[in-house]
């Protein structure tokens, strides 16, 4: 069936829009990442321009991980302390990204960097995550206890000033790092499409040793409303977000997001990181070849402006 | 005086085409409506050669030939080439076409060429190289080698071809001609410009208009999004939040 989307101006298969939702939303409820990663170059794949796919996804996002950031603020699963602090300095992140995103856009080299940044920031996420986890899960085999918090490994992102006391997460630590990555995670997550889930995970878990607990919870409570904020300024700037592409996405994600919530809870914390690691590593791959490997078609075009 | 008669009578005669045609044309619709379900619409143009009004003739004889160019709302674009530097393929060269046609086909009743010459083609936009030519901003060598590329790249995409067998005759002067508009085809006033060719001139030409335009609710929700973006977002986003709700509290067991 097909259905006609009024801001991409093509009409697209429902079930295939609701299905790649669904397949994303079960992935974004089992590693609790948004799967904008995933989900945005699967859109520009299937014919939606670039535009439009990048702020569409968004919205989707926050559908994603609203069902699964409840279930985890149910659970008590939330730092809400935290997640507000990586929000507030995400959204200055976010006004930087999509300034330079118009910027690159102008430029003609924004698939180029979309492509860098991808293979960058998902192959270093990706190899550190896979070499952590395997490492992990080869000591639980051998019998060792792993603990989930290990004391007496603090870092030097501990050692600095500012400290403020983050009691769900049993952290006293400074806000440097926090704001640090919560803009950071704001002006790539613009920029690139995505939620940013897959590096506020393992930053929260490696860098600022944010217990297992209140990890993912935290994570998703801070790509909702980093998501809505992002949808909000794509709306009013580039005036690209399609409400019904969007919505196709979300039913389909917010159903996969809860059978992937189950499938979750009979995985290991180390096998659930071990395996996002592996898509991770897959999908940087991909973009590591668009670079490399000659392009089955050197020329391109595009509509300058608005897609009106 | 008889000789200044001849000659008035033979200037006369000479004044007076040899034969004179109209064209009488009607597409099947004036304005396609983008609805919820579109995906594509096809559309019959067809018309007949009649003689010119006014002239002496009571019939046309042909042969004819028929091209009828259906031309989509202009745009500006561009065009951009991936080069190989340092082992990786970045965008470096560009050519930008204003104003330029999101959609042009062809349709005729044979072989372009064999109905006339590529002058004339071009001369009467005919050819999609003719629109390459006016709209870019490059110069002639750039042009060229754009130019055919973005040809390529439209037709890939289905907004730019041409269909030499698309017009049939029905019988000597009556044709009729079928395109099928596909889903992308950007809304916004369409021409179809129809040329009758004898012997390789343009004895008659029309032109018509047609518009694609969204309606109802697909056209509320386009001019939201332009004319209330802030509303339009917050919408989007507390529709978001109410979906994720509603998906997390259905399935809780």
């Amino acid at each position: 069936m097909q259905i006609y989307l009024p801001i991409a101006e093509l009409s697209m298969n429902l079930f295939f829009l609701v299905g790649i939702g669904g397949a994303v939303g079960f992935l974004s409820g089992l590693f609790g990442v948004g799967g904008g990663f995933l989900l945005t170059p699967l859109l520009i794949f299937s014919g939606v321009p670039a535009s439009v796919a990048v702020a569409s996804v968004t919205g989707q996002v926050v559908a994603a991980s609203t069902s699964g950031a409840l279930s985890h603020y149910r659970r008590g699963g939330i730092d809400l302390h935290l997640a507000l602090y990586l929000v507030a300095s995400g959204i200055v992140g976010a006004v930087f990204g999509v300034a330079a995103f118009d910027l690159l856009r102008s430029a003609g080299q924004l698939d180029f960097v979309i492509s860098l940044g991808f293979l960058v920031l998902l192959g270093s996420v990706g190899t550190l995550m896979l070499v952590e986890s395997t490492r992990s899960l080869l000591k639980s085999r051998k019998g060792v206890v792993v603990r989930e918090r290990l004391p007496n490994q603090h870092n030097w992102i501990h050692g600095l000033p500012w400290r403020v006391r983050f009691k769900k997460s049993r952290l006293y630590i400074s806000v440097l790092p926090v704001l640090v990555i919560g803009v950071f995670i704001g002006f790539v997550g613009s920029l690139l499409g995505i939620g940013g889930g897959f590096i506020m995970v393992p930053a929260l878990v490696y860098l600022l040793r944010v217990p297992g607990s209140v990890v993912i919870g935290t994570s998703l409570a801070q790509v909702v409303a980093m998501m809505a904020a992002t949808t909000m300024l794509h709306a009013v700037q580039s005036q690209s977000v399609d409400i019904l592409l969007a919505f196709c996405l979300m039913v389909g994600g917010t159903v996969g997001a809860q059978f992937g919530a189950a499938a979750g809870k009979q995985l290991r914390g180390e096998q659930l990181r071990g395996l996002l690691a592996l898509l991770v590593l897959a999908v940087a791959i991909r973009f590591g070849f668009s670079l490399i490997l000659t392009p089955a078609d050197v020329f391109s075009t595009e509509v300058l402006g608005g897609a009106n | 005086m008889t000789r200044l008669l001849v000659a008035l009578l033979l200037s006369l005669l000479l004044a007076l085409p040899a034969s004179a045609e109209r064209l009488v044309s009607q597409l099947s619709n004036e304005s396609i409506e983008i609805t919820s379900s579109f995906d594509g619409e096809r559309m019959t143009f067809f018309g007949s050669i009649a003689p010119d009004a006014g002239s002496e003739q009571k019939f046309v004889t042909g042969p004819f030939h028929v091209v009828v160019v259906v031309l989509g709302p202009t745009q500006d674009r561009v065009a951009r080439e991936k080069t190989h530097n340092f082992g990786i393929w970045l965008n470096t060269d560009r050519v930008e076409f204003d104003n330029f046609p999101s959609y042009l086909q062809v349709l005729s009743s044979g072989r372009l060429t064999d109905i006339t010459d590529v002058t004339t083609l071009t001369a009467n936009g005919i050819l999609p190289e003719a629109y390459t030519l006016a709209a870019s901003t490059a110069d002639w060598w750039k042009t060229e080698i754009f130019s055919r590329e973005l040809v390529r790249l439209m037709g890939e995409e289905g907004l730019f071809g041409i269909q030499e067998n698309g017009v049939n005759f029905l019988s000597d002067n009556f044709y009729s001609a079928r395109l099928t508009l596909p889903s992308n085809a950007p809304p916004g006033p369409y021409v179809a410009l129809t040329f009758v060719f004898k012997d390789g001139e343009v004895i008659a030409r029309k032109s018509e208009g047609f518009s694609v335009r969204k309606i109802g609710f697909e056209r509320f929700l386009a001019l939201s999004a332009v004319q209330q973006p802030l509303l339009y977002g917050l919408i989007c986003v507390l529709l978001a939040l109410f979906t994720g709700w509603l998906g997390g509290a259905l399935f809780k067991r």
